[in-house]
């Protein structure tokens, strides 16, 4: 892995990926400062979610290169050498472990307890002992306000605690940097604001983030920069001021269109 | 019919009762012990079926076709008589038996496995991949505990097949329960009572497996989750 003298946290170098015929995402150039917390506004289909999982290579680039904490990392697949794909995918929890995501549709483990949830990665990923890994995640746990839930299961939590529980799950792991996916657009309308605090405190707190979402008032609220995304293509990037006066057209039109 | 003989006479099915009562335990010990072998042959066929290498999905493929699609009363030949001659393997009885009845059920429980592995929703693994798991620690601990529950009700039902179709080893001698109520008939010239007698016993068996998985099933409800089967997603790319 390359060393790579920039101050930047997280680098996304030329990334494109099609999923087929169709070209999600073309040459998407991006990079954030470690503190820093970017929101990526888009219409539906523009390739959000698709960049946001090309950082963690849950959903891996076709080309270009990821720079994270000065490492560089790219996609890899031999067709003949199989041990080489081995030794790769190995590599990648280690990127992963330092990378916090949460999902649209929380996607919290089912068949074990909030406790669980949390602690798994701990006792896994840092291979923390048993009780050490339940201490952390029941602190974890407290901080997004499930302290009297630690023993339940999933199904009997409200979808807004679910993804309390996915934020907790992440947090614990302690990660550089926290990627959300429109993590409150599957909750009830009187949940998102709660959800929507636990992203202003890791905002205070400091926490690198990339925000893909929806809530046009919170990402103009919280962002250092906002981004805007089109056809698989970043058409601008600019602070909330730059991108609220914006003159380019598709960005005008996207933002007329929503803030009606 | 002589009206001195009774129409129906279990007598001789209560006369003979202990050589009927061990061939059925012969026959749940040939199932039991069948069912488990398959149910680990049919999880690592399923789980090389979904592998990335070409040459494990080809075998499983194979190997899944083949013991689905011979009959079971070929099988049990192959491999009591066949195995002998062409490798010289004598099997006891049993054992071939045990084996016999694990390869077939090991076929249809690695395509089980399989649909019940795809049917775990792809957001599973890939929540667990985004927090660092490896490729390995997502399916021991996120993926075939929540496919387990999935596949639990079709692998009782295997098992109950399972149990009936230790009938079928009465062709190379096991002296299970179909076969000990054949002798006996011969032997009393009742046919009628013991091959009922012999269907009872099936019955209950197949009543108990049930009742045991429906057990097993609601004590899973209880602690969480019901739903562990979302809709069927894509296979996720970064497998
Ligand atoms: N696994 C996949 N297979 C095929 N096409 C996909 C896949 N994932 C995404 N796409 C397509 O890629 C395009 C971009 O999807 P993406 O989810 O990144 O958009 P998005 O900006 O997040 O949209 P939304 O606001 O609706 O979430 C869409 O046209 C989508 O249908
Ligand atoms: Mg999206």
């Amino acid at each position: 892995m390359n060393q790579n003298s920039s101050d930047y946290l997280l680098e996304i170098k030329s990334v494109s990926k099609s999923f087929g015929e169709l070209h999600v995402l073309k040459d998407v150039n991006l990079n954030i400062a470690k503190g820093e917390v970017v929101c990526i506004i888009g219409p539906s289909g523009s390739g959000k979610s698709t960049l946001l999982r090309c950082i963690n290579f849950i959903s891996p680039p076709d080309s270009g290169e990821i720079v994270f904490d000065k490492v560089s990392w790219r996609s890899y697949r031999s067709k003949f050498n199989v041990l080489a794909n081995f030794r790769y995918e190995k590599k990648l929890p280690a990127l992963r472990a330092e990378i916090g995501m949460v999902f649209q549709h929380f996607n919290v483990f089912p068949h074990m307890t909030t406790l669980e949830n949390v602690s798994l990665g701990l006792q896994k990923v840092r291979k923390m002992k048993k009780d050490k890994a339940k201490e952390v995640a029941a602190q974890s746990l407290e901080q997004v306000g499930l302290s009297d839930k630690l023993q339940v299961y999933p199904d009997q939590l409200s979808g807004g605690q679910k993804q309390r529980v996915a934020i907790a799950r992440a947090l614990a792991l302690n990660p550089k940097v926290m990627l959300f996916d429109e993590v409150t657009s599957a909750l009830d309308p009187e949940l998102v604001s709660g959800i929507l605090d636990e992203i202003r405190r890791l905002v205070r707190e400091g926490m690198t983030m990339i925000i893909v979402t929806h809530e046009m008032k919170f990402a103009f609220q919280v962002a250092h920069r906002i981004v805007f995304m089109d056809q698989g293509k970043i058409v601008q990037v600019g602070t909330p001021e730059e991108i609220r006066n914006t003159q380019e057209p598709r960005a005008k039109a996207f933002l007329s269109s929503i803030l009606e | 019919m002589d009206s001195s003989v009774p129409l129906f006479d279990f007598a001789a099915v209560w006369s003979s009762r202990t050589l009927l009562l061990e061939g059925f335990g012969i026959a749940m010990f040939c199932a039991t012990a069948a069912i488990i072998l398959a149910m680990i042959i049919g999880l690592l066929i399923a789980l090389m079926r979904l592998s990335n290498s070409r040459f494990l999905r080809g075998f499983a493929f194979v190997y899944t076709q083949l013991f689905r699609g011979v009959p079971l009363y070929v099988l049990v030949i192959w491999v009591y008589f066949g195995l002998a001659i062409v490798a010289d393997i004598n099997l006891p009885k049993i054992p071939a038996g045990i084996i016999t009845l694990a390869l077939l059920n090991s076929g249809y429980l690695s395509e089980t496995f399989r649909s019940g592995i795809l049917a775990v929703n792809i957001g599973q693994s890939e929540a667990a991949a985004a927090i660092g798991l490896t490729k390995r620690q997502i399916k021991r601990y996120i993926v075939l505990p929540q496919a387990f529950r999935i596949v639990l009700a079709p692998s009782g039902n295997q098992f109950v097949d399972a149990i009936k179709d230790t009938a079928i080893l009465s062709i190379i001698g096991v002296p299970e329960l179909m076969r000990m109520a054949q002798q006996q008939a011969d032997l009393f010239y009742r046919p009628f009572e013991f091959y009922t007698t012999a269907g009872i016993l099936y019955f209950i068996a197949v009543m108990g497996v049930t009742k045991l998985f429906s057990f097993i099933e609601k004590k899973m409800n209880r602690i969480g989750f019901t739903n562990g089967s979302q809709k069927v997603a894509n296979v996720g790319e970064y497998i």
